[in-house]
């Protein structure tokens, strides 16, 4: 419990690299089938409040390095001001493609 | 298991920040030092793709439109939020120094423009006479279409864009944020002018009675209010409002002579670009709610729609298609907002694309052209955030130019300025883009401009517009 709350910490600390990720900013990225899948559904639930990724009325996600796996959580149970999504909202299939996604946004931002 | 789960809430919670806690960072809340600085390099574009400063020392810029020899006119409002009133003006940009073809009466904002027949078409706004669509001839005399539009409130009467069927199509925004007249619309300033403004139904509505408690502002103690009706007066289960057109929250269309405006969809709250697409259908950019006034609501985008004629589009209970009622729209610390219309007038449709809460996605036009690229595609001009005033954000948002794919609501970056963050150059640095207002290509499809507002403080009082630092800029590929 203590180590991955000190590498909760570590990870925080390095999450300070810039969350943009527009083409005009860091220049075309190519995204897979299913990563384009995601980015539809990003835009369709996500980008109102992460807005590109980078925050807007919520925090910036482009630039957190969470696993897979919280975002997953978060996304279901939801956090603080962040709402939760079901899986009629957003199936399993789909938040599979959307993480791909995120995963790959930030990935294109090194 | 147990303490892996504890730990990925403890690492959520950790990276994600708490939004209660945290302060917000609205790109309006910055300071300005006139005059503004231009630097073209300053802004971002996908590779290929340049940008160059057309006009500057603008007052309020809002829109941009081209006659008959291509040469891009600009109005300028006459108003702006702050109350700052000044001279509606229509002007030819050609050369150096903008030449002025017409200026307007103390009824601003002009809000857009558009050309067809021969002659300019310009959406009055209507803080102190009421809304106008105005006909500008080339020597620039001026004749109404319509009068008297009820615009005296937050929003405005937008547009006009030129359908294909010839008629001149407009919009009026809602007078408030979510139907009921409070104290944030005697902030905003219209609530003295005329105490007795409200928001009109275009059809029947019958109300669910919900009556909401603020501060008296126009006399002692407290006041009670209802939806769809003045400030101080209360509302009761049932009770039916009659509707009339023209109206609030609306799409409407009128003759290039003038007549009785038709109505052509409603339950907008403030629809405020418009553009048809190469499908032929009207496609409008909506304003979300704010997180103010007697009935705040929070986290609604901003929306793209395409207009079905006769449809209702959900205002004042949903919010991009979806009922106000859910819980994601509950202001943190508030309770969930239920329905005013005890009946509603239809299932509203779904949004092309959701954009950016609090983004203020306002003018756009579609891409017609190979040689700029991405035809079909809508650019759209986001304003920017007016926080905390409409409610608060943690970072910037809007303050660029963004593309959308119609066919499947995909989002992108299309300018914005350059840096580790995004935000107005009076925010985030750079002598860039401030609030960009309106894109629109031009007569070749080749060279999109776009109408910067220039700068717009906000603080917990208000907007503090500055005067002289709009400018126009021109993208062009290659």
């Amino acid at each position: 419990m203590r180590k991955v709350l000190l590498a909760a910490m570590a990870l925080a600390l390095l999450g300070c690299q810039s969350a943009r990720r527009g083409e005009p900013v860091i220049g075309p990225v190519t995204f897979s089938e299913k990563e384009s899948r995601g980015q539809v559904l990003f835009d369709r639930h996500c980008h109102k409040c992460h807005t590109h990724g980078e925050g807007g009325l919520a925090p910036s996600i482009n630039d957190k390095p969470l696993p897979k796996f919280m975002m997953r959580l978060q996304t279901r149970v939801g956090m603080g001001a962040m709402p939760s999504f079901s899986r009629e909202q957003i199936s399993e299939e789909e938040l599979d493609a959307l993480l791909e996604y995120l995963v790959a946004l930030r990935r294109a931002g090194r | 298991m147990r303490a892996r789960v504890v730990s990925a809430l403890v690492l959520a919670a950790t990276l994600a920040g708490c939004y209660i806690l945290r302060p917000s960072s609205g790109g309006g809340q910055t300071d300005f030092t006139p005059p503004r600085k231009l630097n073209a390099a300053d802004v971002a574009l996908p590779p290929g793709y340049r940008i160059e400063v057309v006009a500057s020392g603008l007052t309020f810029p809002t829109g941009v439109a081209f006659d008959a020899q291509g040469r891009p006119h600009v109005v300028e409002a006459g108003y702006s939020y702050g109350e700052v009133f000044t001279t509606p003006r229509l002007l030819r940009i050609d050369g150096s120094t903008p030449v002025e073809v017409a200026r307007g009466e103390k009824n601003g904002p002009w809000t857009g423009v558009a050309y067809a027949n021969g002659a300019f078409y310009v959406a009055e706004g209507g803080q102190l006479q009421g809304g106008r669509i105005l006909r500008i001839a080339p020597d620039g005399r001026i004749t109404a279409l319509v009068e008297k539009l009820p615009s005296h409130g937050d929003h405005h009467t937008n547009g006009p864009a030129i359908g294909p069927d010839g008629q001149i199509y407009f919009t009026v925004g809602v007078a408030t944020n979510s139907g009921v007249v409070g104290e944030d619309n005697f902030q905003f300033g219209w609530l003295k002018r005329f105490p007795q403004f409200h928001d009109i139904p275009c059809r029947d509505i019958e109300l669910n009675g919900h009556n909401f408690e603020s501060r008296n502002v126009l006399g002692d103690g407290r006041a009670n209010t209802g939806a769809f009706v003045p400030f101080g007066t209360q509302t009761r289960a049932g009770q039916v409002i009659k509707g009339q057109v023209p109206c609030s929250g609306a799409v409407h269309r009128v003759s290039p002579d003038g007549g009785q405006p038709q109505l052509v969809a409603w339950g907008l709250r403030n629809p405020f670009g418009m553009a048809f697409g190469p499908d032929g259908a009207l496609y409008v950019t909506e304003n979300g709610y704010d997180d103010r006034g007697s009935r705040p609501v929070w986290g609604t985008p901003d929306v793209l729609w395409r207009i079905t004629p006769g449809a209702w589009y959900g205002w004042p209970d949903y919010a991009e298609g979806q009922p106000i009622t859910n819980s994601d729209y509950r202001p943190p610390g508030k309770s969930r907002l239920q329905t005013l219309l005890a009946k509603h007038p239809g299932q509203p449709p779904k949004p092309v694309a959701v954009l950016g809460v609090h983004a203020s996605a306002n003018g756009f036009d579609f891409s017609r052209s190979a040689a700029f690229g991405h035809v079909g595609q809508a650019f759209i001009a986001e304003f920017g955030d007016e926080a905390p005033t409409t409610g608060k954000v943690l970072h910037p948002v809007g303050f660029r130019v963004v593309r959308v794919d119609v066919t499947n609501g995909r989002i992108e970056e299309f300018a914005a300025n350059k840096g580790d963050k995004a935000g107005p150059a009076t925010k985030v640095g750079g002598a860039g883009l401030e609030r960009p207002v309106a894109a629109r290509f031009d007569p070749s499809g080749n060279a999109l401009y776009v109408v910067d507002f220039g700068v717009l403080l906000q603080d917990k009082q208000g907007a503090k517009p500055q005067a002289g630092t709009g400018v126009l800029w021109r993208i062009t590929r290659g």
